[in-house]
């Protein structure tokens, strides 16, 4: 007898159908695995074998195909191998009266039978539910993630006696209950402004760059406190809806990232170290395509910390997601896209000694050697970071004080006020947030009076500022004037977003 | 060009002697022409060893390397002042150990021009860059700016006096080459709207004591020198002492204490040098009427934050700001608009100073 059972595999952040199905014969006792399994897929044989054997059930001696469907798609991971032990029980006859037909089952199992959570359930859930499924078989401990997602039957089994004897109807599990979405409040309040002493032209900076979704680059002294300063961004940011929690979830599940709480309720904050390859940094892999730290950082911040230690190949792959918000993979087994867009923020040190500028202590480095440091960031990346601004060294008085700076939650809501002013602004556009804008939009929505031009072009000439600089100072321009709630970008606004072009000024 | 004149091109361009070795034949001879006619007879003073090429060149082949190096510098362009043209600087003349002759690219005139020179160390800090720029366009009313092509002070000078055009820079190598390579832009628009000298015509590469022997060409050129910043021992140091063993005026930007970028200038003040600020402690030496000045017109922020800025010096933004009872992104925007229009300077770390 022939069975035929659903499972579903990853491509990307998309879940591909896969039927499993078993064929059992009189014969010389033989296991035979054929559809392109990998590795991990074959390996599957011993661990039902057990599995089978350990929940009280028969493994049949006979001669046994499993075939997986569609033939042409590489089959990876454990995901497996409950619908291959259900598949083998059903050609066995050993779920006599069992309904099969339409369940979607996934799971990997132990020796003794229970069932192991796998990764990216959670796309696999939605993606299945598009294709028409509603019945899922599900390891008990995927059951948070899966709870997100309603409007399904979702049975979460800690072993696999417990799903045949729910097939076979003498013991039901419990459908799951959909869960609804909160925001996690204990992890968002770690970091706040309100810790973090001094700066206070650097905590403006990022409250423009948030508010505007501006990308950020501080540049100070070592130990002044800008890894502080970044980890405080995902808390003045507005919170999470449920569609991009959701979105962010499906990238977390496939890397397998996902934490206890089944989704992310917080906004990432990715901090790669500066020997972060270009593949972990964009995704890719093997065979399977990983998402990278971009896409993990997507919805949330990218914290490059000492910016010219990266890799400049790195780096520069950096621009093309930066524009687009979403990154394509190409290797031989497929070609993935995974979203993202994300805001990212750099930090730097002045000069290779750290002293440059500083009035303290002498700078020792040469010119050239400081250009040579300087020279790492190439202009086009620097040209997609709006916003550059210096960190100060903080003195003994303000690290000791108990003077605690402006939190959080009061940032954060003049951002949510300046966001909404953009969601009005550019509703029907594809596009959110005022750094987004292209040519189009900044001649629609930045129109300079004479005055603020005349300041522009005087500023032009006297700072030697690059051609490129104009287009970011407008959009920043707007933002301040967005968090202002002014109509009209004034000059005030204008000098203001000139004060944050350093790098500039610098050369 | 005169028969002089050409035995002089011919000593400084074709033959490889330092620049001893050549007074020692031109004092033999008495007379370049002499030496060009008769170097058989003077050659073994210097060349003991047996140099190849000078030591069996003979008249003819001397008049035919003359005529190649003038075709070449024709070619690319140059002119060669020897010791005994009409334009040979006449400050240049009166020092001991004047070059021979002067190559130039650019703007021949300049040289027939009061000079003054701005010198700096490669490592300034912002606000002695920032003001000895505007020094530098302040100046180039009455003197033709005379400098180096370095890093720091030099290009401070250059930014301040290129838009004028009035502006000289002494290279420290051949006019082919460029030190440091990565100011070849700079010594492009030098030659384009001023002018560049060297001791040497075509590609010499920098050796050690070419900056010194630069040096003195910088301090000889100029009525005076301003130097901007420089430390106990440096380049700088040596144009500076140069210039006082000249009789040339010496100014330079006083430093707070411990700065060691100007460690060199508060001890040249100690030797007796003038403290300049202003462009007319210069004016002023030289007997010119101070630069007239339009006092600019400030709104009245701008107006607070020049009191506060000049009652305390640098200061960061977020205490200008409270000082000024702004907020500090009134303030950050106020100190940009100074900032732009050249009344203030951002001396990193969030610090502004008025200039």
């Amino acid at each position: 007898m022939v069975s035929k059972i659903i499972c579903y595999t990853l491509s990307g952040l998309d879940g591909v159908p896969v039927e499993v199905e078993a064929d059992v014969n009189k014969g010389i006792p033989q296991y035979e695995m054929v559809g392109l399994p990998d590795t991990a897929v074959k390996e599957s044989k011993e661990r039902v074998r057990s599995a089978l054997k350990n929940s009280g059930l028969l493994f049949p001696v006979n001669k046994i195909t499993v075939n997986f469907a569609p033939a042409d798609i590489r089959k990876e991971g454990a995901s497996f191998d409950l619908a291959v032990a259900i598949s083998l029980l059903k050609a066995s006859e050993q779920l006599v009266g069992a309904d099969v037909t339409d369940v979607v089952f996934l799971g990997e199992l132990a020796l003794s039978g229970e069932l192991r959570p796998v990764s990216g359930l959670l796309p696999i859930l939605i993606s299945a539910k598009g294709h028409g499924y509603s019945k899922f078989i599900i390891p008990a401990a995927n059951a948070k993630e899966a709870g997100f997602m309603g409007g399904a039957e979702i049975y979460p089994a800690r072993s696999l006696s417990e799903v045949v004897k729910h097939l076979l109807g003498t013991a039901e599990i419990a459908p799951l209950q959909t869960e609804a979405f909160t925001l996690s409040e204990g992890k968002a309040g770690s970091a706040d402004l309100k810790f973090v002493k001094g700066q206070p032209v650097a905590r403006r900076a990022l409250e423009i760059a948030v508010a505007g979704g501006h990308n950020l680059l501080m540049v100070g002294p070592p130990g002044a406190g800008k890894t502080m300063l970044a980890r405080c961004i995902p808390s003045v940011m507005p919170d999470l809806t449920f569609e991009e929690a959701l979105e962010i979830t499906k990238i977390h599940s496939v890397a397998g990232t996902l934490g206890e709480e089944g989704i992310v309720s917080v906004r990432p904050f990715r901090t790669p170290h500066h020997t972060a390859t270009t593949v972990s940094m964009c995704g890719g892999g093997n065979r399977a395509v990983h998402p990278g730290e971009i896409s993990l950082a997507h919805g949330g911040v990218l914290f490059l910390d000492e910016l010219p230690e990266y890799n400049r190949s790195t780096l520069e792959a950096l621009r093309q997601p930066l524009e687009d918000g979403k990154i394509t993979v190409s290797r031989a087994g497929g070609t993935y896209t995974y979203p993202s867009r994300f805001m990212l923020c750099a930090s730097m040190n002045p000069c290779p000694c750290g002293n440059y500028g500083s009035v303290e202590r002498t700078c020792t480095c040469t010119p050239a050697e400081i250009r040579n440091y300087r020279r790492k960031i190439s202009g086009p990346l620097l040209d997609r970071i709006d916003l550059q601004v210096e960190v100060d060294n903080v003195s003994y008085d303000e690290l000791t004080s108990n003077l605690e700076g402006e939190s959080s939650q009061k940032v954060k809501e003049r951002v949510n006020a300046a966001r909404r002013i953009q969601h009005s602004r550019f509703e029907g556009c594809a596009i959110h947030t005022n750094a987004e804008m292209g040519e189009k939009e900044l001649s629609n929505y930045c129109v300079l009076s004479a005055e603020g031009d005349g300041i522009l072009r005087s500023a032009f000439e006297k700072m030697h500022l690059s051609a490129r600089a104009r287009a970011r100072i407008m959009k920043v321009a707007r933002t301040i004037a967005d968090l202002d709630f002014s109509e009209e970008i004034l000059p005030k606004h204008v000098y203001e977003a000139v004060s944050y072009r350093i790098f500039d000024k610098m050369d | 060009m005169t028969e002089t004149e050409r035995a002089l091109l011919w000593l400084a361009a074709c033959t490889p002697l330092d620049y001893r070795e050549r007074v020692t034949l031109l004092h033999a001879a008495k007379h370049p022409v002499a030496l060009f006619n008769e170097f058989e007879k003077f050659s073994n003073l210097v060349l003991k060893g047996g140099r190849n090429g000078v030591y069996n060149s003979d008249r003819p082949a001397r008049e035919r390397e003359t005529d190649e190096v003038i075709a070449r510098l024709k070619a690319k362009n140059r002119f060669a002042v020897t010791y005994v043209s009409e334009d040979y600087p006449a400050s240049v003349k009166a020092i001991p150990d004047a070059p021979l002759v002067l190559f130039g690219e650019g703007n021949r005139e300049l040289l027939k021009k009061e000079k003054f020179c701005i010198v700096g160390s490669r490592i300034t800090p912002p606000w002695a860059e920032k003001a000895g720029k505007k020094i530098a366009g302040e100046l180039t009313e009455k003197f033709v700016i005379v400098t180096g092509l370095a890093e720091g002070g030099d290009s401070a000078a250059i930014a301040g006096a290129l838009e004028s055009g009035k502006l000289i820079c002494v290279s420290p190598c051949g006019l082919d080459e460029c030190y440091p390579a990565s100011h070849a832009h700079l010594k492009r628009q030098v030659k384009e709207k001023g002018l560049l000298l060297s001791e040497f015509p075509f590609g010499e590469k920098v050796q050690k004591g070419f900056f010194h022997a630069r040096n003195r060409i910088l301090a000889a050129l100029s009525e005076g020198v301003l130097i901007i910043s420089a430390g106990l021992k440096s380049g700088t140091i040596i144009t500076a002492s140069r210039a006082f063993d000249y009789g040339r005026d010496l100014f330079v930007f006083p430093y707070n204490l411990g700065v060691k970028q100007g460690e060199g200038c508060n001890e040249l003040i100690k030797k007796g040098a003038y403290i300049a600020t202003d462009v007319d402690d210069i004016f002023f030496q030289y007997g010119f009427a101070p630069s007239k000045k339009q006092p600019p017109t400030l709104s009245a922020e701008e107006a607070r934050i020049m009191e506060v800025l000049s009652e305390n010096g640098e200061l960061h933004a977020a205490v200008i700001a409270e000082k000024t009872n702004l907020q500090i992104y009134e303030a950050a925007a106020t100190l940009s608009s100074l900032e732009i229009k050249g009344l203030v300077t951002k001396s990193g770390g969030n610090k502004y100073s008025a200039i």
